[in-house]
């Protein structure tokens, strides 16, 4: 019982932020690295304890899942949308048992670097709110192929490992109630978030008032780290697949 | 002021849009050119927003290649510093705009995440000679060109104005349709307002134009004007194309389904007003109330929607922080960064200045370094072929086997250039309609092209009449009409699609396969399915009146009769048939009995009208031309490329059109000079008039002598494949076809060479192989460059530009200002006709290339036909009004190089000045949208026109 409310609390299963997002003195970016830690720390945990949870707390978490649903869609922050994010799979790792942390795992690979994406909006364009920074794909193909790939593997796509887990996970699960409820409105929540980003800020018209800035080699070589990373959970996803 | 009036006063801001079907080059700033060009573009920047100059770094990278000739750069900056009265040192202003310029947005962030000191001095300044500190002021700057659904979407984060626009668009679109859709839309004839009032449902008994002035009045506008541009800037493609419409009172729709820009307006001011309805604000009266209640949200909500809100003021809105606080903050790193952009400009600059001046200084040499580098872009082409055309010049020769004369367009350089390298040739250039403005009826199609420039309406109707029997054409023809007509049955019966895929969709694969894969190969199995049109001649004769008459007549009888045939059980003879007529037409008396259906059948669906039958002897009475209309259009070519004498066996006229596949910019690659339509028939139809012997005749009276020997010979010059075609060759004999075929060989050996030669430009071309196979390929975006890259006119006699590789950059028409008048007739109709097509299409190519968004069509890749009069991108969009995307760019670099056309006029001062007078183009050459240049080479000078006036640039050893 113990194990399972630390587990849950870790994975996000509550949503905290709200807490932390009213004091002044934790900027989005701290409450994604947190957020992200404990996620972390939560897989690890899983790796030792028993993954079995009880039906109510993937409720809880599918609520506040949905709530922080809500709240992606208000921001055009990546910092936030990142932890926001954490909040909306929450359940998954709930639900999908010992699968779950190979799901939150890869889900923590494309999140790190949705979060490199931002820092760099951060250091350029002085905010990692993307509203502006429009047509990037355009302007600036290097960071649009990489937060192309990073959102089309949050928006459950195939072949990234975020879709090879939650699918290996629907293959093998006896399905209830429940399971239909949460893993249909999440597929669709994390599918048309990701979507509406991509839509605001990769494609379009490039804005004629921002100095949109390069991005430099090592930078690129961390954000083709992170594709490489996350094609190799991609094999271990498809290994799960087929067994 | 009538709404009407005030509708009026602001279109001209809105471009012509023709139809895509015969594209016409226009300048889309034609409504500018009663101000000087540099005042135009500011203007047109502040209306339609985008650039109007390309960026300085591209301008610095031609500065590096040595396009752009430091002297010269200097003495620009020199002569604007002097304009403003400034006393910056040259060396600092040169340094700006090369060091500072190319790197302005960079400095301006570049140290962001650095804590800089600001000067104090400088941020005061800037605070106080800046809009942002005064919030109404800056309201009211933020809200210019926004209709209320706009200022709505940007308040409340709502979305109507996507939905607005997609309903207009949707009902303009099916409206002014021509024939795309399988489904017409109803009541189109009652005009536009009517038949949307039918489409919206909704009742309003009195003209949209007192609908427009009613709206205006519920939304409390109180710059009428302003608020009717706002609206037409919305859509201006569309827009465009209305006005080209209701302008053009023959164009065949609009005379069939009227539409009016007053129309347009009311239905756009009926879905505003639908929209802000249901809004908060609902009138700019209570706008005014609320921006006055929240000004600083307000403020920023509009920030944030026009995209110019900075991202930690985003973020502090998110965090619902206080919008006075935001706005301030937000006005605080506005001026600290513009404050550390001349900070950091400075630090580069290493001036002495202080800071408040040197912010002056730099706000006016932004504004106008683009003018600066345009000019001295331009200026060092002209110093550079001034040079190469008054240093050298080719000898004449005297006896030629055959002349060969092109259009003037930047396309016939190169493959002139090898025709006469080729042989014993000599070669001249013309507007390719040849100064015979014709409305062409080709044979089997019922409508007319006009094949002249668009200012131009044609007077004289050609038909195309079969020469041979042309049974195996017809019956071709017939088969595929039959099939088309079984295939789009099938397509749109609700029933068939179900079962036509499985049964004959294949059948489609064989052209998509092929196609994609054999190119080459399918469309050659597929031409020999095509009907092959027979030879042709032209009528070119004048109809007797008595033919008139005769045609109509029995145009009339064949209707009436069908329609009684059809509609009455009575049996009626010939003599009562024409009675009939005598009454409809002359309102002669009946005798005969025919029911008030069948008269007024008659009368009102097939026009058997006197008004009718004046049109139809209006129109016969065009069909063909007089011997003085013949001889006058001989002569006047014949003069105007300066042919008059010494003519050899063989003077070969030479049209030209672009062949391409799944292209709808097709015609935009045809010739400009005909109205975007292949300039065949004008070069046949000159042809006919000189191969006439009372023709020649006649213009030997005039001081013309054509020999007897010589023979006038049609071509055709495909541009895309460069292969040139010669017709009407029926009448030679052997000895003659002999000659022809060395003079063909010749020129398919020019033809190889231009190919080789311009494959080196194109993408992915090495061989002839490749460049035909583009002309075939249906994902080809640029079947070839077409006229990008063009740059001049040159106007003067061919042994001045024979020494030169102009790299199809030249408009190059002949003329020979010894033949011209006092008057300078010749030369005026050189400015009147070619001279305006060269300058809209150099504009369109400008501005489709300085800011491809807004003046250009975007990429080709996502284009949709829409009514067969225009693209759009995806599934609705404003219409595309310029060039696309791949016309004038490559891999994302400009391709087409924008400057202004650099006119060269081979001719004393005293004609040209003549000549400007003399023509419509005055405007636009006075206000230097074009760069005229003269070369006189009896005062052996070289003017240059320059702020107003003609000015020595070369004097002439």
């Amino acid at each position: 019982m113990i194990s399972d409310i630390v587990l849950f609390i870790l994975a996000a299963g509550v949503p905290y932020y709200i807490f932390l997002e009213k004091g002044t003195k934790f900027h989005g970016k701290y409450i994604f690295l947190l957020s992200a830690f404990l996620l972390l720390s939560a897989i690890v945990l899983s790796l030792f304890v028993e993954n079995e949870h009880r039906t109510s707390l993937v409720w809880i978490s599918f609520f506040s899942a949905l709530f922080s649903i809500y709240k992606a869609t208000k921001t055009t922050n990546f910092y936030k949308l990142g932890y926001y994010l954490i909040f909306v799979n929450a359940p998954f790792f709930i639900l999908f048992e010992d699968a779950g942390a190979m799901y939150s795992l890869s889900l923590l690979v494309s999140l790190i670097g949705l979060y490199l994406i931002a820092k760099f909006y951060d250091k350029n364009y002085g905010s990692a709110n993307y509203h502006n920074i429009t047509g990037t794909t355009l302007v600036r193909p290097y960071i649009g192929t990489f937060l192309t790939f990073y959102l089309i593997a949050l928006a459950l796509y195939p072949p990234f490992p975020n879709s090879l887990f939650f699918l290996s996970h629907i293959f093998k699960s006896e399905p209830n109630l429940v399971w239909y409820i949460v893993v249909t409105t999440l597929f669709f929540g994390n599918f048309f978030l990701a979507m509406r980003v991509m839509r605001e800020t990769l494609f379009g018209r490039p804005n004629p008032n921002i100095h949109y800035v390069h991005m430099n080699s090592k930078d690129k070589a961390i954000h083709f780290f992170i594709i490489m990373l996350l094609f190799i959970l991609s094999g271990f996803g498809f290994k799960e697949m087929l067994l | 002021m009538s709404i009407l009036d005030k509708l009026n006063a602001v279109k001209a801001t809105i471009p012509h849009y023709w139809p895509i079907g015969s594209f016409i080059h226009h300048n889309p700033l034609k409504g500018f050119e009663d101000l000087h060009f540099k005042d135009g573009l500011n203007k047109a920047q502040c209306i339609f927003g985008g650039k109007v100059y390309m960026d300085s770094s591209y301008y610095m990278s031609l500065y590096e290649e040595g396009k752009i000739d430091s002297f010269i750069f200097e003495k620009n900056i020199k002569e604007v510093l002097f304009e403003k009265d400034s006393n910056i040192p040259l060396e600092f202003a040169k340094k700006f705009l090369m060091e500072v310029s190319p790197k302005w947005a960079s400095l301006r962030i570049e140290f962001l995440s650095k804590k800089e000191k600001i000067d104090d001095e400088l941020y005061t300044h800037l605070e106080k000679s800046s809009t942002i500190c005064d919030e109404k002021a800056w309201l009211n700057q933020l809200i210019e060109h926004m209709t209320l659904y706009e200022i709505n979407d940007a308040l409340f984060s709502s979305d109507d104005k996507d939905g607005i626009e997609k309903k207009i668009i949707e009902f303009i679109s099916r409206f002014l349709d021509e024939d795309q859709t399988t489904l017409n839309m109803p009541n189109r004839e009652l005009g536009m307002f009517e038949a949307f009032k039918l489409y919206e449902n909704f009742s309003y008994e009195k003209s949209s134009e007192k609908f427009v002035e009613e709206s205006l009045k519920q939304l409390c506008v109180k710059d009428i004007e302003a608020y009717l541009l706002t609206h037409l800037l919305k859509l201006h493609g569309w827009a465009g194309f209305i006005k080209y419409r209701s302008e053009d009172p023959e164009y065949a729709s609009q005379e069939e389904y009227p539409s009016s820009l007053v129309d347009y307006i009311a239905i756009r001011l009926y879905f505003e007003l639908k929209s802000v309805k249901k809004s908060k604000i609902s009138s700019f009266e209570i706008f005014q109330e609320y921006s006055t209640q929240n000004l600083s949200n307000v403020i920023l909500q509009l920030l944030k929607h026009k995209n110019i809100l900075f991202g930690s003021a985003l973020d502090a809105l998110e965090a619902k922080e206080k919008t006075n606080k935001v706005l301030s903050d937000h006005i605080i790193h506005e001026l600290t960064l513009d404050a550390l952009q001349i900070q950091h400009s400075n630090d580069v600059l290493q001036s002495k200045i202080p800071l408040i001046e040197l912010a002056s200084i730099l706000k006016k040499l932004r504004e106008e370094e683009g003018y600066i580098w345009l000019k001295s872009l331009e200026d060092t082409y002209i110093k550079n072929y001034v040079e190469k055309l008054t240093n050298d010049e080719s000898e004449d020769e005297e006896v030629v086997s055959a002349t060969a004369t092109f259009c003037l367009d930047v396309r016939s350089e190169v493959i002139r250039k090898f025709v006469e390298r080729s042989g014993s040739y000599r070669t001249y250039g013309a507007g390719g309609f040849l100064g015979i403005p014709i409305a062409f009826v080709e044979f089997d199609k019922a409508h007319e092209q006009f094949l002249a420039p668009a200012i131009i309406k044609p007077q004289n109707v050609v038909f195309e009449l079969p020469d041979e029997s042309h049974e195996e054409y017809s019956s071709k023809k017939g088969m595929n009409k039959v099939t088309k007509k079984v295939l789009s049955d099938l397509k749109n019966n609700p029933y068939t699609p179900y079962i036509m895929v499985e049964a004959i969709g294949w059948i489609f694969g064989i052209n998509l396969f092929g196609k994609t894969f054999l190119a080459q190969k399918t469309n050659k199995l597929l031409s020999k399915l095509k009907p092959h049109k027979p030879k042709t001649s032209y009528t070119l004769d004048k109809l007797s009146a008595k033919e008139i008459e005769f045609y109509i007549k029995k145009l009339h009888i064949k209707i009436i009769h069908s329609v009684l045939e059809e509609n009455s059980k009575q049996a009626y003879s010939m003599y009562e048939i024409e009675e009939l007529r005598e009454h409809l037409v002359f309102n002669n008396d009946l005798s005969i009995e025919v029911s008030d259906l069948i008269i007024e059948k008659l009368k009102s669906i097939h026009h058997i009208t006197i008004e009718d039958y004046e049109y139809q002897k209006k129109k016969l009475q065009m069909v063909g031309f007089t011997l003085d209309d013949k001889v006058s259009y001989l002569y006047k070519y014949l003069t105007m490329i300066g042919q008059v004498d010494n003519f050899p066996d063989f003077a070969m006229i030479i049209g030209h059109g672009s062949v391409s596949d799944n292209n709808p910019f097709e015609s935009a690659l045809d010739c400009g000079a005909c109205g975007g339509n292949i300039s065949l028939p004008n070069t046949r139809v000159l042809c006919m008039f000189a191969n006439s012997k009372e023709v020649r005749e006649e213009i030997k009276k005039k001081g013309i002598e054509i020999p007897q020997n010589t023979k006038f010979i049609p071509g055709f010059h495909t541009t895309t494949t460069d292969e040139i075609k010669f017709y009407d060759t029926g009448t030679l004999n052997d000895e003659e076809l002999e000659k022809l075929s060395k003079i063909q060989n010749d020129f398919d050996e020019a033809s190889e060479l231009s190919r080789q030669e311009r494959s080196q430009s194109l993408p992915f071309t090495n061989t002839k192989k490749d460049m035909i196979l583009k002309s075939m390929d249906w994902s080809e975006t640029r079947p070839e460059w077409g006229l990008a890259g063009n740059m001049g006119v040159f106007a003067g006699p061919r042994k001045f530009t024979k020494h030169l590789d102009l790299k199809n950059r030249f408009f190059m028409h002949s003329y020979d200002y010894k033949l011209d008048n006092d008057e300078s007739e010749i030369l005026t109709r050189i400015f009147d006709g070619p001279l305006i097509v060269g300058e809209w299409i150099n504009l369109e190519h400008y501005f489709s290339t300085v800011d491809n968004h807004i003046y250009g069509a975007g990429s080709k890749v996502y284009h949709n036909v829409v009514s067969k009069v225009g693209v759009f991108s995806g599934n609705y969009s404003d219409l595309k009004i310029g060039l696309p995307m791949q016309s004038v760019y490559l891999e994302g670099k400009a391709y087409h190089e924008p400057v202004r056309l650099l006119t060269f006029i081979e001719a004393p001062l005293t004609k040209v000045l003549k000549a400007v007078e003399n023509s419509i183009a005055k405007a636009f050459i006075l206000n230097e949208w074009i760069r005229p240049i003269v070369i006189d080479r009896e005062d052996k000078k070289v003017y240059s026109y320059e702020n107003g006036e003609f000015i020595i640039i070369k004097e002439i050893k």
